[in-house]
């Protein structure tokens, strides 16, 4: 099993979750899954943004009861 | 009997020690260094070259009348004790705390950041700092400058921005803009962490010859091959460089634990701003973990909603930001609250001017904080988020 670290970033605002998202991504090893949940609409196309300009992928983006749920396999990093 | 304990003689510790003494209540300020900086004024002293006097004076020339000043470091404190112990050894109790310690900066977080900050100075490390950055600039010729970041979380979001400014400004009278290249290197997606804000702040960078970088979030720096190399992958080449450190809470000792968040910033309502589950302590400004940037401003509007409710006011904090982007000539503020996401405010001269006066009032705003109420509460008002929701 790979790692998996759980970022709640619900109640925060822009640019909160992202900034959570970053700081679980810097201690994450290769391959890890990051999960992220928010509540900040802007989350969504945030993080498909970043992970398309960090070469990372999104394995799950989904929406239920106003809370986002991302999950990232961390894939670039070398 | 009563006493106040406030710690820490930075702006929200002043603000609130003075407000204090100003209606009679006994208060000590607890602070372990001799002189206050406007901390701010690196930005100035730095990229513009003023003379550090500018923006430090002695902690003593700051109080009141009526406060209690201790010269000391504080090592712990028991909220359920009513204790704070200083690194010395001494104790002192309270009835009520105000904690306003500020943020720790965290150099070892990222390698080689000691031997950048030693080399070349900064902007965030204090006025001699600020003032060997300036050395440095001055001498810069040819090459690249690059701002940057270690982490998205730092006070005073706008400062990187503001040093590129004032750095290519400089340049630019130098006549050596264009030899030299500015580069600010963020940690967002976009050129600031608020899409709105960001959309006014890019034009500006552009016009003003700044180069710019996004998602850039310093992993480690290798000053002798003059590189820094970002968490996502990329790496900037650089003559000199100056990168805002990790950010975390006071470096304390703090029962009961659980107080802290996961970065050390101490947990509060924050609304009222008392230390999560305690009446008697608060933490205002950079030291808590109110949802709102970390700047001067909000620790001086937090502290005169604490002097209130020691009072027996209900007041509350609205996390009011007023960050100003200072540019050649004009000036922008980054203007937000709790549930109110900043608002578009064009670079103009007229809010330079503001920035000015408030930079000028700054000394007496600290000692006086009364007297300038009724004028910040007027632009305060005068500018909310809601009134100015359709810009500025």
């Amino acid at each position: 099993m790979s790692e998996r670290i759980t970022v709640d970033a619900r109640g925060m605002a822009c640019p909160g979750p992202i900034t959570k998202l970053v700081r679980a991504y810097r201690k994450a090893s290769p391959g890890a899954l990051i999960e992220v949940l928010a509540t900040d609409p802007g989350f969504k196309p945030d993080v498909e943004a970043w992970a398309k300009r960090t070469g990372n992928e999104i394995v799950e983006l989904a929406e239920e009861n106003g809370v986002i749920r991302a999950v990232i396999r961390v894939t670039g990093k070398k | 009997m009563e006493r106040i304990l406030v710690l820490g003689a930075g702006t929200g510790g002043l603000v609130a020690a003075n407000l204090l003494a100003s209606h009679g209540y006994p208060v000590t300020l607890i602070e372990k260094r001799e002189t206050h900086l406007f901390q701010p004024g690196m930005l100035w002293i730095a990229f513009q070259g003023h003379n550090p006097s500018r923006y430090t004076r002695p902690v003593k020339e700051l109080v009141r009348p009526g406060v209690e000043l201790v010269h000391g470091e504080v090592a712990g404190i028991d909220l359920g004790d009513r204790l704070v112990r200083l690194a010395d050894g001494r104790t002192f109790t309270y009835t009520t705390l105000i904690i306003a310690l500020g943020a720790h900066l965290d150099y070892d977080a990222t390698p080689g950041h000691r031997e950048l900050v030693e080399r070349y100075g900064d902007f965030y490390s204090g006025a001699s700092a600020a003032e060997k950055m300036w050395s440095h600039l001055r001498e810069l010729t040819s090459g690249r400058l690059v701002i940057a970041a270690a982490d998205p979380l730092y006070k005073c979001p706008p400062a990187p921005h503001k040093a590129a400014f004032l750095a290519a400004y400089t340049l630019k009278r130098m006549g050596r803009l264009g030899s030299v290249e500015v580069h600010l290197a963020l940690p967002f997606l976009h050129e600031y962490p608020s899409e709105v804000v960001a959309r006014i702040v890019a034009p500006k960078l552009e016009d003003d010859g700044v180069r710019v970088s996004t998602l850039f979030t310093v992993e480690s720096i290798d000053v002798r091959e003059g590189k820094i190399y970002s968490l996502e992958g990329e790496e900037l080449d650089f003559s000199l460089a100056a990168v805002i450190p990790a950010h975390r809470g006071p470096m304390i000792r703090v029962e009961p634990g659980e107080v802290l968040d996961e970065d050390g910033f101490i947990k509060v309502d924050k609304y009222r701003l008392n230390v999560e589950g305690y009446d008697d302590a608060y933490a205002i400004g950079d030291s808590s973990n109110a949802p709102t940037s970390k700047t001067g401003v909000t620790a001086h509007l937090g502290a005169e909603v604490v002097v209130d409710r020691i009072m027996g006011y209900d007041s509350r904090f609205n996390g009011r930001t007023n960050c100003p982007i200072v540019a050649d000539g004009t000036a922008s503020f980054v203007i937000s609250s709790y549930g109110h996401p900043p608002v578009p405010v064009k670079f103009t001269r007229f809010k330079r001017m503001l920035e000015d006066l408030f930079i000028a009032s700054y000394w007496s705003s600290l000692k006086y904080p009364e007297r300038w109420a009724p004028i910040f509460r007027a632009y305060f008002n005068a500018t909310d988020p809601r009134v100015i929701s359709g810009g500025w």
